[in-house]
């Protein structure tokens, strides 16, 4: 049973720093071995774990999410109203999935999700966030100066457009759900998906290239 | 608790290196599928509880190791505190209490757990909800020392309830092993409120605040 005791996990964390060799990549082996070797996992299941995430679980999913809704107005209400039940409906539902909201960009209104106590970002639909996500820079920046955080990332806003900044500080996750750009009128929800980026649905990109 | 984690507005940071992939290192992919798949050396816990010995690292180290480091460290920190493991066991490397391993259940096994990992975190709560959607509130100008979910620079500010969320477990007491399903507010915060008139008054930062976090102004 866990302790629940800060002090005591202060003093774990403090020891562990000083006294284990400061290469992470060592560390990690160390956490392996003594994980399989008390055969909490076999070492085949983080292979497939690894796997998984490289190919199966990513923005892709995100991606065919944002196209589905674009194309069936049905799923585009069921995602507004409940988006953990429209990532089921797909089969996307998993690790930080199970309060998911989608928060739609306006040609007025542009949204910017950050967790800045921690780094809460929903995998499932998303897969593994990006570095920058959970650097300090994002976390400290995204609700002090949102426009200069999008400036680096290339997006200028115009004039009119308010911004606002979820910080996901409980359990709910969410997932920006960027504007359909002009000209794709005739797309197929297949093709409407391979224009969705994955920053344009933590709102680090607004307006989607038609190639 | 005031840690070092809640950077929220602080300043000196940056630029942000916006084309950083989700992985450098074949480690950093290896401690997060570790994680992922030993929660059964961690009975007893919660994800507050998780969180929360993150933020009981020294700060120094906690800025200068990186974010799968954090998690190794971490994952290290909760095995020793619950028992799996002793401190010299993790320190040497070397483990005498050996098991065997599950079988191994390939890529389908991988994603039967992932789906299998939509958590819920609300429950029921019979009291009724203080708040309600348009009311005007003011968050507490302090919080407990261990862990909160209520940021430095969201304290002693006024806001908007934008919408009420249910009852979810309340992180200051999950994090010490309860599940106390409290009443949630997503609450709209001015940008100018926050930061002063520099900001675009257009703006709003919007946090997900538990009610015992809020007053009536």
């Amino acid at each position: 049973m866990p302790s629940f005791d800060s002090k005591k996990a202060a003093e774990i964390q403090r020891h562990l720093h000083s006294h284990l060799p400061s290469d992470p990549a060592l560390r990690v082996k160390t956490l392996e071995s003594l994980v399989v070797e008390r055969g909490l996992v076999h070492p085949d299941d983080l292979d497939a774990w690894t796997e998984l995430y490289a190919n199966e679980v990513g923005p892709m999913r995100g991606a065919q999410v944002i196209a589905r809704a674009w194309s069936d107005s049905a799923f585009h209400d069921l995602l507004m109203r409940d988006a953990a039940a429209a990532v089921r409906e797909m089969g996307f539902q998993g690790h930080a999935s199970g309060h998911l909201r989608a928060v739609e960009n306006t040609p007025t209104q542009h949204n910017l999700v950050v967790c800045t106590l921690c780094s809460c970002y929903p995998f499932s639909v998303l897969g593994m966030s990006p570095a920058w996500y959970k650097s300090s820079a994002y976390r400290a920046r995204a609700v002090r100066e949102p426009r200069k955080v999008l400036s680096e990332f290339g997006v200028e806003l115009a004039g009119n457009v308010a911004v606002r900044v979820w910080d996901s500080t409980a359990e709910l996750r969410y997932l920006v759900v960027p504007e359909r750009p002009a000209g794709t009128e005739d797309w197929s929800a297949e093709k409407l998906a391979t224009i969705v980026t994955r920053d344009s649905m933590i709102g680090t990109d607004r307006d989607l290239k038609v190639a | 608790m005031d840690g070092i984690h809640d950077l929220g507005g602080m300043e000196g940071f940056g630029p942000i290196k916006t084309d950083s992939p989700p992985f450098t290192y074949d480690w950093e992919r290896r401690v997060w599928a570790i994680v992922q798949n030993t929660r059964g050396g961690l009975e007893g816990g919660t994800i507050d509880w998780w969180r929360h010995t993150i933020e009981c690292m020294e700060p120094s180290t906690y800025l200068s190791v990186s974010y799968f480091e954090k998690w190794c460290l971490n994952q290290m920190t909760q095995f020793i505190d619950c028992g799996t493991f002793t401190l010299e066991e993790v320190v040497s490397g070397e483990t005498t209490r050996l098991q065997d391993p599950p079988a191994p259940s390939g890529v389908n096994g991988a994603l039967a757990r992932l789906r299998a990992n939509e958590v819920f975190f609300d429950g029921p709560n019979e009291t009724p909800p203080a708040f309600s959607e348009g009311d005007v509130v003011r968050t507490l100008a302090h919080v407990a020392a261990s862990h909160t979910r209520l940021p430095r620079y969201a304290r002693e500010k006024t806001g908007r309830i934008l919408a009420y969320r249910g009852a979810h477990m309340f992180p200051d007491t999950s994090a010490k092993g309860a599940h106390e399903p409290r009443h949630l507010y997503t609450v709209d915060f001015s940008a100018c409120d926050l930061w002063g008139d520099g900001a675009d008054p257009k703006d709003t930062v919007t946090l997900d605040l538990w009610e015992d976090y809020l007053v009536r102004p």
